[in-house]
């Protein structure tokens, strides 16, 4: 089990990080949400150049290690953007009951260019505004078609999320109802296991830069802030309040890391490491902004701040498609008895 | 982890399931039967080269790879580590007599060891020095051509059963309070030498008081240079830097709860089995941090900050993967026998765990770590 990006990926990944920064960085986010209709226009040409809509997620580990470093970019700057949703586009060929040729559904009509996660209970994307065909996958496995509806808010509110109206594509019913054993159970098909693990998984290597950019923010802010004749840094609740932080977040990485190996092998559970990943990383999403609002004061609260923009905007990756109860609660009754595979998995004796 | 340590995990697991009694909770009971155990266990070990795998070759050992030792570390801990006290002799007294040993100080004290013959204790803390640890007290002076020691240790693990003790003592005052700190290889055999063990929840062994009364020790005993023991001591913190693998034992019993339970599993609130399922994330997190410092370590780096994090979230885990535990069996009506060991390693792994966050380092003295990292980084 190496669960390490490779170095072309990480450097894939630094490069995309340069490249947005390039293209306008943290004022990408502001621009867009004062010009909400230009936004695909603001960020679409970086995310062209630096090949995202090349990448094959699906195709081979490394195009997918490469597609999790470009998302965990776009989060580091709150690009406002669904890179994620991009990536995790359904092709051609991918796993059994697929998607068919070129994205097209059972109906062999259509193709799709990006794929949204969505819960049985009012299913949302970050896609408010964009001309875009998109396909959705329930965390049952189930796939529709999504059609997003005109943004109810402006994006200062929203953060981009509209509600979505669904189209099932697998032919079965339209039913939004609970499945049986909750309102969340994951049951399905292998493919569209797949296809929800992937769109996960990517959402969440995006929340992990958003806590990335979240810690160093505030990092550099103790560091220079000084109270009381000297910086905050020195000053040990602080510091411990930023080791509690930090500690959330490199574990997520550690998860984020073996998820993406997990559907990088195919592993049948990848679903299940996409959901633990998912639970920790809204843990630590909670801990990560709770501290880097406390450390920042009033000031991270402010506009001119860029903390405040960075949690706001990593409001739709930490809420949809279910919250952190929610979650837990899929991933137990997805788990059953026979907990997550690991070296213990079957011991006891 | 590769082919090796594949195989080690499996041979490890048959030698437990052949040499360990399954209601086995560690060798620090009131049973001197459970001592018993973990000696055999030790020397079994010791016959395969499976006790000492971590050392050198010209020791005994068998340079086995950081992987390698890391099955060591996870499957001991989780069947309650069966080598007892012995595998603080393998993990860092041996390696650090190998460093800093004289050739006789080796040649008596590293055979026993790889023979699984031997049980070590640890002189460092005392009634008012804990993580502040050089601001120690307990003195050496100079007599003739030996020393006399004076002082008090407390805290100190397993001295009841210790045959030897790795002293840390002031020698000297020096400008910094790290200065003049030398380190004794002492026999606990020695009449100036009282142990008083101390009752606690953790169960006996665990915590005694050790008092030396102008115990008379020779420049034979001294580990390395006198009055440079501080960074001797550094040496030793840095063989415990991943410390032990606690979220093995913590995996290992959430993994067994719903077979112990067996069909009372289902009668489990949602919210307690949805907690369950948070736990095997955090065990699963905590796993994947301590690979990354065993991968760091194996590519020749050390950094102090990764190790802490590990260390932060690890000792968590302990903590709250007991209280679900002791939830989940509160729960439950203990009808087989299953079931009974099953409360019964629970209760045992609740009672320890009140300890991770202080022993080995307090996740203080970790955040300290962590932060200094964090905030040096360019």
């Amino acid at each position: 089990m190496n669960t390490e990006l490779s170095d072309e990926a990480a450097e894939y990944g630094r490069t995309a990080q340069r490249a947005m920064e390039s293209a306008g960085g943290d004022d990408l986010v502001q621009r867009a949400e004062r010009e909400p209709d230009r936004r695909e226009s603001l960020v679409g040409p970086v995310l062209a150049e630096l090949g995202a809509w090349d990448l094959d997620p699906r195709g081979s580990a490394d195009e997918l290690e490469a597609a999790a470093a470009l998302c965990r970019a776009a989060g580091w700057w709150a690009l406002p953007y669904p890179v994620a949703e991009r990536l995790a586009r359904p092709v051609g060929g991918s796993a059994e009951g697929g998607w068919g040729p070129d994205g097209a559904g059972p109906d062999g009509a259509i193709s799709m260019d990006g794929l949204i996660v969505v819960s049985a209970v009012g299913p949302a994307g970050p896609v408010a505004g964009l001309d875009r065909r998109w396909a959705a996958v329930g965390l049952d496995g189930r796939r529709f078609r999504a059609a997003p509806r005109p943004a109810a808010e402006p994006p200062r509110r929203s953060a981009f999320v509209t509600e979505l109206d669904l189209e099932p594509l697998d032919g079965g019913p339209l039913d939004l109802e609970p499945l049986d054993g909750g309102p969340f159970a994951v049951k399905g098909t292998g493919g569209g296991r797949a296809d929800a693990a992937l769109g996960l998984v990517l959402s969440d290597w995006t929340l992990l830069g958003s806590l990335d950019r979240a810690i160093a923010l505030t990092r550099a802010y103790v560091l220079e802030r000084e109270q009381f004749g000297q910086p905050l840094a020195r000053f040990q609740s602080v510091q411990f309040q930023l080791t509690d932080a930090e500690v959330e977040r490199a574990g997520l990485e550690e998860l984020a890391k073996y998820a993406l190996w997990s559907i990088a092998i195919g592993l049948d559970e990848a679903l299940d490491d996409a959901l633990a990943l998912r639970l920790a990383a809204i843990e630590a999403a909670e801990t990560v902004f709770r501290v880097a609002h406390q450390l920042h004061g009033a000031l991270g609260f402010c506009d001119e701040a860029t903390l405040s923009w960075i949690s706001r905007y990593s409001q739709p990756r930490r809420r949809l498609p279910v919250g952190r109860s929610a979650t837990q609660d899929l991933l137990a009754r997805s788990l059953g008895r026979r907990g997550l595979t690991g070296p213990f998995s079957e011991v006891w004796a | 982890m590769g082919e090796g340590a594949v195989a080690l995990r499996r041979r490890l697991r048959q030698l437990v399931r052949e040499h360990v009694p399954p209601d086995f909770l560690g060798a620090f009971t009131a049973d001197p039967a459970d001592l018993a155990v973990a000696q055999s266990f030790c020397r079994r070990l010791a016959d395969e080269g499976l006790l000492c795998l971590a050392w050198p070759e010209e020791f005994g050992g068998r340079d086995a790879s950081a992987w390698e030792q890391t099955v060591v570390r996870e499957e001991m801990w989780a069947y309650h580590e069966p080598r007892g006290a012995q595998y603080m002799g393998v993990n860092w007294v041996g390696p650090t007599i190998m460093r800093h040993g004289s050739a006789e100080q080796q040649k008596l004290h590293l055979p026993p060891i790889a023979a699984g013959e031997v049980i070590w204790c640890q002189g460092f803390s005392e009634p008012n020095s804990g993580s502040d640890l050089a601001s120690l007290r307990t003195a050496a002076r100079r007599d003739g051509a030996g020393w006399r020691i004076s002082g008090q240790k407390v805290w100190t693990s397993y001295a009841t059963m210790a045959q030897w003790c790795f002293l840390l003592a002031r020698t000297s005052k020096g400008a910094r309070k790290q200065q003049g700190l030398t380190i004794f290889l002492v026999p606990m055999s020695d009449p100036a030498i009282e142990v008083r063990p101390i009752a606690s929840m953790l169960g006996p062994h665990h915590l005694n008081e050790v008092f030396f009364d102008n115990l008379a020790v020779t420049e034979a005993d001294v580990l390395g240079t006198v009055d440079e023991g501080w960074a001797v001591v550094q040496e030793v913190l840095a063989f415990e830097r991943v410390g032990i693998a606690r979220y093995a034992r913590c995996e290992r019993l959430l993994q067994a709860a719903p077979g112990a339970l067996g069909d009372q599993w289902e009668d489990l609130p949602d919210e307690l089995r949805g907690r369950w399922a948070r736990m095997l994330t955090h065990c699963r997190r905590a796993r994947l941090l301590a690979y990354r410092v065993v991968g760091l370590q194996d590519g020749g780096q050390v950094r102090a900050g990764d190790a802490a994090t590990y260390r932060i979230a690890v000792t968590r885990l302990d903590q709250e993967s007991a209280e679900v535990l002791a939830e989940i069996v509160a729960l439950a009506r203990t009808t087989t026998e299953d079931a009974v060991r099953f409360r019964r390693a629970v209760d045992d792994h609740r009672r320890y765990s009140v300890s991770a966050t202080v022993a080995s380092g307090s996740i203080e003295m970790q955040r300290i770590l962590l932060a200094r990292a964090l905030l040096a980084a360019s």
